[in-house]
């Protein structure tokens, strides 16, 4: 039975997924995103946190079967609002095998989602996938080097799995988190566009717009938020999707 | 909202009609229980000729655009009985909160047929009885009085009116005066008239009942003769509304806000049809628009009601009114005859001011007489704890405190006296036919407790078995000196009892389990018992204003709280415990038999704002409600607040006029509440999203 790193699990999360949902916090993840405001879930091992002024441990190790078992107890309820499990991060996809055997063990009961910046191998990625019923795709950034600037890595991967999923009968959504003068341009969206635009499982975009709040908690695991954009600005909002006829929802 | 009701609504929150008001003394009515006493007379004449006082100093006037009239320019209710005489009366009976006929549910529906004519030919043709006693008689000369002093009313307001060039309004009331109604407007004044009069009667905590039921045939008849288009019956609804509004502040409660006028929509009939209908619709949109605190309205649901009523009803709790409040006919309506309602009648529910299930027209109930502190039984037990050998025998010495306090609960209210009500008896089912006022008793005489502190008594017995008993990790004595010392010197042994034993509201069957138990006591305790009007005893999951008062006298408890810290009102977790989230609340909470505490009190559920961003988000919180339903929950209601909000409010007044927030069974505005019930909403958990 695997074993995986987690750091929290969010009960009625409502904006990861269709219905009422839990969503469990897989830890570590190979993205610096510049906006990032969960970065207790950069590191893959567990780590102090200070709550409240009270130093807590932010991560435990599970096994699939424990976690599989608490997550199945509000399978009646999942299953009476078309509700189910998503897995986020981190990034998933960084325990792959863990995250694999969970979701194997949810299903068919439970419907299953992952939301994931996509970056992992393509093997890694499909077999992960495979388990899921919806995947929630971040896509920040088309061009590389601004990808790579802003988030640390080559999004050469992560196109390369929209693109299996595009082609894909996986329902997906793409979700574009919207950050001042990052990749609020219109090219961007353009270039994302021309991406999905003929996706035969493409659900909906979602767009999340930059919340100023994001820096709270970096000084609560020891870390300080300096962030290289304009904070301060408002995302510029370019929905080219709408009048493309893609369902898009501004949160 | 059209600007007619949107200037109405900005008239009556700008508090421009109180420049009509003026006191009791003003008018001279200040010293009317005097003269009552000097003349001899007997209670329900004083309570006629009180009433008859009062209306006739009232003055009628017209609000800017209003259609339905009656606003109250008096801005009080005379007393009955002279400070004397009542306290001379206060020594020899039991007296329930003021004294008068309160939080009952009129039955409007008679009399909005009939009109107020065929009321007092009725009460003539049973005055004609011989058999009658001279009581018997005297009532129902007062009660066909206060229809008297009512018409005479309406009769000035109709002459008003007309003399102010509005004559459909005079029409109105004209017709109103006599004969029932026949149009949705008609039946809305007239609604609007009983309503004010019970008012300034001095009953309170009056309900509005299943207004869309009642109402609904006067509108499907506009509707449908085309006497009225959709459009011009929301308007009249919407003003309807405002009107519960406008004299509000001089209704008497525990605080401002509570005032009890509370609306319940939906429903199933007695044959399990659902009820809900296109008034009942119209209502929440009203509600919605107009965003004002009154009435209260209320859903009554069930596992088969469509998502699309949980949406609607999450769109108005989006609203941050503090309610709806939803109530499971599922688990109600059989649990309202195992109390020994009929089929029909408990089908019939609605809540009375806050949460309590009554039924209109027929029941006298007192859903709060008392209440039962649970956490305060448990720590009476505490001094026996070393001694018991296991669990299983401090519990059953806990049974043994409930069992023995109820028993002291029923004895208190021997004696009880109600000072007449033959406005309100008018009101009620089968007053005239007995010939006997409605505070003599009704249909059903049944009497409510609330039991409080209930997750603070499941989690403190939670602590002691597991720490006790099953782990035996704390010594017995050690645990009980802590809490009677208020855990000093103790902190390591308190942040063990707070954070690691189990919690309610964790979906842990522990702690669940436990609450099961002592609802299932409690329930138990009082059953069979009856009070001397022969109802019988209800128990409940509510707390109204006991949640602080309990708190106050219980000093420290064993799952870790300090003597002081605030224990949560009705069906609620504990206030400092680690949230898992709203989902295993809700399944802990519906773990109990809720038939079994079927006096009622809600499960409350805080959200952040933030959770509301989107129709999306809305539509989960439907979900959430539903779910709770489904599992089996009895009562919930739902706060839409944000901590900064409430802090802000809290130092700048000011600045937040208008935030409302649930407080116990009902909505005030935050800065116009005690600090202690401002501290108890900003300590509440939230569930940020």
């Amino acid at each position: 039975m695997q074993k995986g790193i987690i750091f929290s699990i969010e009960e009625f999360a409502i904006h990861d997924g269709p219905g009422i949902r839990t969503t469990v916090f897989l830890k570590g993840c190979p993205l610096r995103c510049a906006w990032c405001h969960n970065p207790e879930g950069f590191s893959p091992q567990p780590q102090p946190m200070i709550r409240r002024g009270v130093s807590e441990v932010c991560g435990r190790e599970v096994t699939t079967g424990d976690l599989a078992a608490q997550l199945l107890r509000d399978r009646e309820i999942y299953r009476i609002n078309g509700g189910g499990v998503t897995l986020t991060g981190g990034e998933p996809l960084m325990q792959p095998d863990f995250a694999e055997e969970l979701l194997a063990m949810l299903r068919p009961e439970v419907h299953t989602a992952i939301e994931t910046s996509g970056y992992a191998s393509a093997e890694t990625f499909r077999r992960v996938v495979a388990q899921c019923e919806l995947v929630m795709l971040d896509i920040k950034h088309t061009d590389p080097a601004i990808h790579r600037r802003f988030t640390g890595v080559d999004n050469a991967p992560i196109l390369r799995n929209l693109e299996y999923l595009a082609a894909s009968d996986k329902p997906f959504i793409v979700r574009i988190p919207l950050i001042p003068g990052v990749n609020d341009t219109e090219r961007n969206m353009k270039e994302v566009l021309a991406l999905i635009r003929d996706a035969r499982s493409l659900e909906r975009v979602e767009i999340l717009r930059y919340h100023k709040t994001a820096g709270a908690k970096y000084p609560m695991v020891g870390r300080k938020y300096d962030p290289p954009f304009d904070a301060g600005q408002e995302p510029h909002v370019c929905d080219l999707f709408t009048e493309n006829q893609i369902t898009t929802v501004i949160l | 909202m059209n600007s007619r009701i949107e200037k109405l609504r900005t008239f009556l929150l700008d508090k421009q009609h109180h420049r009509f008001r003026r006191s009791l003394e003003s008018v001279g009515l200040a010293d009317l229980p005097r003269q009552f006493a000097e003349r001899g007379l007997v209670a329900v004449t004083r309570s006629a000729e009180a009433l008859a006082a009062l209306l006739e100093a009232e003055q009628p006037v017209i609000l800017p655009g209003e259609k339905l009239l009656f606003t109250r320019t008096v801005a009080g209710v005379p007393d009955v009985y002279t400070s004397g005489e009542w306290e001379a009366i206060k020594r020899t009976h039991y007296i329930h909160e003021r004294g008068t006929v309160c939080n009952i549910s009129p039955d409007y529906e008679t009399t909005l047929r009939a009109g107020l004519q065929a009321r007092k030919e009725e009460i003539a043709a049973r005055l004609a009885d011989p058999a009658l006693t001279a009581e018997q008689r005297t009532f129902l000369q007062a009660t066909s009085a206060c229809i008297e002093s009512v018409q005479e009313l309406v009769g000035r307001y109709e002459e008003y009116a007309r003399a102010m060039g509005e004559h459909e309004t005079a029409e109105v009331l004209g017709a109103v005066k006599n004969r029932g109604a026949r149009s949705f407007r008609e039946a809305l004044q007239l609604l609007r008239i009983l309503h004010f009069s019970i008012w300034a009667a001095g009953n309170y905590h009056n309900t509005l009942g299943r207004f869309d039921q009642y109402m609904y045939p006067y509108y499907r008849h506009d509707i449908e003769n085309g006497i009225l288009t959709p459009g011009e019956a929301f308007d009249l609804l919407e003003e309807f509304f405002l009107t519960c509004n406008k004299d509000s502040d001089l209704y008497p409660g525990m605080q401002q806000g509570d005032n009890g006028q509370s609306l319940v929509l939906g429903g199933r009939d007695a044959d399990g049809g659902s009820l809900f209908n296109e008034l009942s619709r119209m209502c929440l949109r009203a509600s919605y628009e107009l965003g004002v605190i009154d009435p209260k309205i209320n859903i009554r649901v069930d596992k088969d009601t469509p998502a699309e009523i949980f949406e609607l009803g999450s769109q108005l709790t989006r609203k941050g009114l503090g309610f709806p409040q939803y109530s499971n006919d599922d688990v109600v309506v059989p649990g309202l005859i195992q109390k020994g309602y009929t089929p029909e009648d408990a089908a019939n529910y609605v809540v009375a001011a806050c949460w309590e299930f009554i039924i209109p027209k027929y029941a006298m109930d007192i859903p709060n007489i008392d209440g039962l502190s649970l956490a305060g039984c448990v720590n009476a037990c505490l001094p026996q704890l070393a001694a018991c050998p296991d669990f299983g025998t401090f519990y059953k010495a806990v049974e043994a405190e409930i069992e023995r306090r109820v028993g002291e609960i029923c004895e208190k209210h021997k004696n009880l006296y109600i000072v007449p009500a033959p406005m309100m008896s008018l009101l009620m089912d089968g007053t005239i036919g007995r010939a006997q006022d409605i505070s003599q008793g009704a249909k059903y005489n049944n009497y409510g407790i609330h039991g409080t502190g209930i997750a603070t008594a499941a989690d403190s017995l939670a602590a002691i078995r597991k720490f006790c008993f099953d782990e035996r990790r704390v010594d017995a004595a050690a645990l009980v000196e802590a809490v009677a010392n208020d855990f000093r010197g103790a902190s390591e042994l308190q942040s063990l009892l707070r954070r690691e034993a189990p919690k309610m509201g964790r979906d842990d069957d522990y702690a669940d389990g436990l609450c099961r138990d002592l609802l299932a006591s409690f329930a138990r305790a009082l059953d069979g018992r009856r009070n001397e009007r022969g109802g019988v005893y209800r128990a409940g999951t509510g707390t109204a204003m006991y949640y602080v008062f309990h708190a106050r006298e219980l000093g420290a408890t064993p799952d870790g709280r300090n003597a002081g810290e605030m224990i949560p009102a009705n069906y609620s977790p504990s206030l400092f415990i680690d949230q898992k989230g709203p989902v295993s609340v809700i399944k802990s909470f519906t773990k109990p038999e809720l038939k079994d505490v079927v006096n009622g009190g809600p499960l409350t559920l805080e959200f952040d704002q933030s959770v509301f961003r989107n129709d999306e988000s809305v539509g989960k919180l439907g979900m959430l409600v539903k779910t709770y339903i489904v599992l089996g929950g009895h009562q919930l209601q739902l706060n839409t607040v944000s901590r900064e909000q409430l802090l802000d409010a809290r130092e700048h007044p000011e600045r937040h006029r208008s935030l409302i927030v649930r407080v116990w069974g009902w909505s005030g505005y935050f800065v116009e509440l005690d600090e202690c019930y401002q501290n108890h909403v900003i300590d509440r958990i939230e569930f940020g999203v």
